[in-house]
């Protein structure tokens, strides 16, 4: 049944056959098709053609491009076979998803940012001709990010920043192309294909354990509205990611007192009056309050 | 060989100032396969020296860049392929390493599987992690954190219906970082100092897939250790302002949690219809205990002794529920609803004891819980006109209910007793179209415009819009994209009303003019523009409640260009120039302010800086195994206004040189 409805999304490409089309077989394939041949064993999808146990609809070649009967009778051509690159992004997404539909990672693929945005399977995964040694990327993870996103390119080339260029982590760290569930931190807004670390959390956490807690005195905002309320992920020219090339400044525009913000709906607590700013040392906040992030101790995370 | 080596390394020493860039990424050359019994193995070790000489602030150069002098394996790869995909132990290996050898980004992977069998992962990494302490320490930087990371991944019977699924990470940190312990300095000021850390986090995943009636059912039972032995002696007296003293002190903070976890998942896709539905529970509970004690002399010339004593728990239970429909009622839509709803509580207590002169003084016992309810729902509806058209809507909706108790023993002090609950509401819609006018050229456009009730912060979302463009023209030799990006935000408060405005602009193009020749480049401008109301202390002799703005303006351009050039099959060179430039808000110096308080903020309101790096890297050909690399990179970062006091700027030449083997 379930191979019956994956045929169905592949047969309509093949609209103008005008004879019943059949399987051939991926040998067959290889005669007029060897460079991409060439390299089939080291594919993942290859792992079809070795089980020999699936069926002609799910191996080999024809498992992504449809039954080549007619192809090869034509002697070729791309309205015989299931070219991907005549499809449109929705049939290149619905011929992937009818094998790799069920896959954790990719369970939020059908309303990702990126879908969205028409960009689907083969916009980023090269699957005869990958460079890459896993996944089937078009490219090198960070070369294929910033293909579409030169903004972040600049973002991570910034003094302070995440060590992508360098190798040291990659976007898939802290997001899932694929798309994922709405974050349980912030509100309702695009979820920009963050993903979560351990199940449930921000993706922060993941390496920043110690950040984690819990903790007796959580610093509200970290929880609640996540780590970017004070950080710039991405790079910032301030030191430690900060929005702010200060401490005080970013503290201050939330402890103003003002309005019907905080945990008690009378405002963000106002800075202590002992505090003269014009004092240097009361300029860098985190001097003292030094668990700012949140504590066991203190209160006022002064421990 | 020797004779190789020496010709090879002839470059260094003539040039022996220059560079460091990674190479893992970088193109040596075509590589061969060899034959051995079932098994096709590729490889590539790329061997070599790094070397760096820096001028100006060596403190945020480490902070910035990081790579040194040495020996090291700058990139290796290793894969044995099986050639029908029977291998008798396995039918994948793969290996990849990155900068062994102590480059500061240290990194290893590992593939093994046998199809049906098994399929085993590993991810190791080491990062050795200098940080600033500068906003907060004085300028230092001394923070050195090695940083380790390494996740294992085993599935057993991958490709049945019936999968099993094993996983253990780990993440550790040591070394010397910012500490909670404060201490003096002669004039008095006071600065967190930099003690050896010890954190470990261990996290163990055990669960499986089976896969019924179109449905895959996925469950994985977690449980997460973490451990902190932050320790802190110190016994060399610590003066402050004379004659006030610590002679001896002792901190210690071991920090004990745990996270036993359930993570379910279901997925389904039938004809019309898929669903998928997600479930997460987690609970941690931290225990701790903190024991300080400080013998010294008071700024009065007493002798003075503090112990500190506190011990509590903190316990965090998370639990999440998920569920997308997605409907395909015609072929030309698609109608998705996702509905995610969480709960995060977090409850703690802590005893507190502390003794003064051995007498006892003080103790308390306090209770906080932080509580968070939030459901969200998403439905979006997408047409598509054509193959070339398709125009998309959704709306938003999140609830979120926020409850904080805040409990303590001692009556009277300003936490004790407070109950509060507040919720939020957002609200968003989103429009947006994907359009193909000819086969090479795609179009993208979308908004989203919302509000948000009651934010949490002064600078959270109230009224907010964005709206995101982007074209990208691909051709056979070349593409060119452009992309607009433009975030607003206002969030009045009664002092003065908050607004944040990004605009983000990028272009870039790729060109292959021909088979020995590649040229790509972006550009892209991030504009911030913020300003908030701000309440604070400040005054001489006395303070007195000033009310301000906080004003940030932040214009950063970004240019990137490189250029790949292959004389024909003997040598690759590749050169390329980055620079990121913060115009800042225009000014050229920071004027003087009518009064001090102003200037405070006057001086902090732009943050102009440039940082730029061009790189040269050369790749030889010397047989059809071997090629000789170098490289050339230079660091150059310069501030504007030295905010920290001094200015941080530093240049720096880095290089590396290294044979690469490769079949």
């Amino acid at each position: 049944m379930r191979f019956a409805a994956a045929l169905c999304l592949v047969v309509p490409f093949f609209a103008t056959a005008q004879t019943p089309n059949t399987y051939v077989g991926s040998t067959t394939c290889r005669t007029c098709h060897p460079d991409v041949w060439l390299n089939f064993n080291k594919n993942p999808h290859y792992k079809s053609i070795a089980s020999g146990k699936e069926t002609p609809a799910k191996t080999g070649c024809e498992g992504c491009h449809g039954p080549g009967g007619n192809h090869v009778a034509a002697k070729g051509g791309k309205a015989t076979i299931g070219a991907f690159s005549e499809f449109s992004p929705s049939q290149k997404l619905d011929a992937c998803l009818s094998c790799h539909s069920k896959d954790v990672n990719r369970a939020g693929v059908r309303h990702s940012a990126h879908t969205e945005a028409d960009v689907v399977c083969s916009d980023c995964h090269s699957i005869h001709k990958s460079p890459t040694p896993k996944f089937l990327l078009a490219k090198p993870q960070i070369q294929l990010c910033y293909t579409c996103h030169a903004t972040v390119r600049g973002q991570f080339e910034m003094p302070s920043k995440h060590r992508v260029n360098e190798g040291a982590i990659q976007c898939s760290d802290c997001h899932n192309p694929h798309g994922n569930v709405a974050p349980n931190w912030r509100t309702g807004t695009s979820s920009r294909l963050i993903a979560t670390s351990h199940d449930n959390e921000q993706p922060c956490l993941k390496c920043h354990v110690d950040k984690r807690g819990p903790f007796v005195y959580e610093h509200a905002s970290v929880r609640v509205e996540g780590c970017e309320t004070c950080h710039a992920p991405h790079g910032s020219p301030n030191a430690r990611l900060l929005r702010r090339p200060v401490v005080f400044t970013l503290c201050l525009e939330c402890h103003n007192g003002a309005g019907t913000f905080g945990r008690q709906n009378a405002g963000v607590r106002l800075q202590s009056a002992s505090h003269n700013l014009l004092d240097p040392k009361y300029q860098r906040c985190t001097t003292c309050h030094v668990r700012i992030h949140g504590s066991n101790s203190d209160e006022r995370f002064l421990r | 060989m020797k004779r190789l080596a020496i010709i090879a390394l002839l470059p260094a020493m003539l040039f022996p100032q220059e560079t460091v860039a990674p190479t893992v990424n970088e193109r040596v050359g075509s590589v061969r396969g060899a034959n051995a019994g079932d098994y096709n193995i590729v490889q590539s070790w790329e061997f070599g020296y790094r070397f760096a000489t820096i001028g100006g602030d060596r403190g945020k150069y480490q902070s910035d860049v990081n790579f040194g002098n040495g020996i090291r394996l700058l990139g290796s790869s290793l894969s044995i392929n099986s050639k029908e995909g029977h291998g008798r132990w396995f039918d994948e290996f793969l290996l990849s390493t990155q900068g062994l050898g102590n480059d500061p980004y240290e990194s290893a992977t590992v593939r093994l599987q046998k199809n049906r069998w098994y399929r085993y992962d590993l991810l190791w990494r080491q990062n050795d992690y200098r940080n600033p302490g500068l906003v907060i320490a004085n300028g230092t930087h001394a923070q050195n954190t090695t940083h380790r990371w390494q996740d294992h991944d085993l599935v057993l019977f991958p490709q049945n219906h019936f999968r099993l699924r094993a996983g253990y990470s780990r993440v550790k940190q040591a070394g010397p970082a910012l500490s909670s312990v404060l201490e003096f300095d002669t004039r008095g000021e006071v600065f967190p100092v930099f003690r050896d850390i010890y954190r470990q986090f261990d996290d163990y995943r055990i669960g499986g897939d089976v896969d019924f009636k179109g449905f895959r059912l996925t469950v994985q039972r977690r449980w997460s250790f973490y451990k902190e032995d932050t320790k802190d002696d110190r016994t060399t007296p610590v003066t402050g302002i004379a004659p006030a003293a610590i002679t001896s002190f002792d901190r210690s903070q071991p920090y004990r949690g745990q996270t036993p976890g359930w993570m379910g998942n279901i997925l389904g896709e039938r004809g019309w219809i898929a669903v998928h539905g997600r479930f997460t529970y987690a609970s941690t509970v931290g225990d701790f205990i903190e024991n300080e004690s400080a013998i010294g002399v008071d700024r009065f010339g007493a002798a003075q002794n503090r112990q500190i004593l506190v011990r509590g728990r903190g316990n965090r239970p998370v639990t999440t529920g998920d569920f997308t429909v997605t409907l395909f009622p015609a072929a030309r839509l698609t109608i998705i609803n996702h509905t995610s709803a969480s709960n995060t509580r977090m409850v703690g207590n802590n005893f507190y004891q502390q003794y003064d002169n051995a007498t006892f003084t003080y103790s308390s016992l306090a209770f906080q819980t932080l509580s968070l309810r939030l459901v969200t729902n998403a439905t979006d509806l997408r047409y598509r006109f054509s193959k070339k058209f398709d125009a998309f809507g959704g709306f938003r909706y999140s609830d979120r209910r926020i409850y904080s108790v805040e409990n303590t023993q001692v009556t009277g002090t300003p936490w004790d007793g407070i109950t509060a609950e507040q919720s939020n509401t957002t609200k968003a819609g989103v429009l947006g179209i994907n359009w193909l006018p000819t086969k090479n050229l795609r179009l993208h456009a979308e908004s989203e415009f919302g509000t948000n009730d009651n934010p949490f912060t002064p600078v959270s979302l109230r009224d907010y819009h964005s709206v995101r463009a982007r074209a990208r023209y691909r051709a056979k030799k070349f593409t060119l994209g452009a992309a607009y990006n433009d975030n607003y935000n206002a969030n009045s408060i009664s002092i003065t009303s908050y607004s944040s405005r990004a605009r983000n602009y990028s272009g870039d193009a790729s060109i292959a003019a021909n088979s020995w020749m590649s040229i790509d480049g972006s550009w892209s401008k991030l504009h911030l523009d913020t300003a908030g109301g701000i309440n604070f202390f400040a005054g001489a002799p006395r303070t007195a409640l000033v009310s301000d703005q906080s004003i940030y303006v932040s214009n950063l351009h970004a240019v990137n260009v490189g250029l790949r050039f292959a004389l024909r099959k003997y040598a690759d060179l590749y050169a390329a120039y980055s620079v990121t430039k913060d115009n800042g808000d225009g000014r050229s110096t920071l004027a003087p302010q009518a009064t001090a308080a102003g200037q405070v903020f006057y001086n902090v309101q732009t943050f102009p800086m440039t940082f730029q790096s061009p790189l040269v890297r050369l790749s030889v050909r010397i047989n059809d195994k071997v090629r000789w690399n170098a490289g050339w990179q230079y660091y150059g970062y310069d501030e504007k206004f030295g905010l920290i006091g001094f200015n941080q700027g530093y240049r720096a030449h880095t290089g590396y040189t290294s044979l690469l083997w490769a079949f």
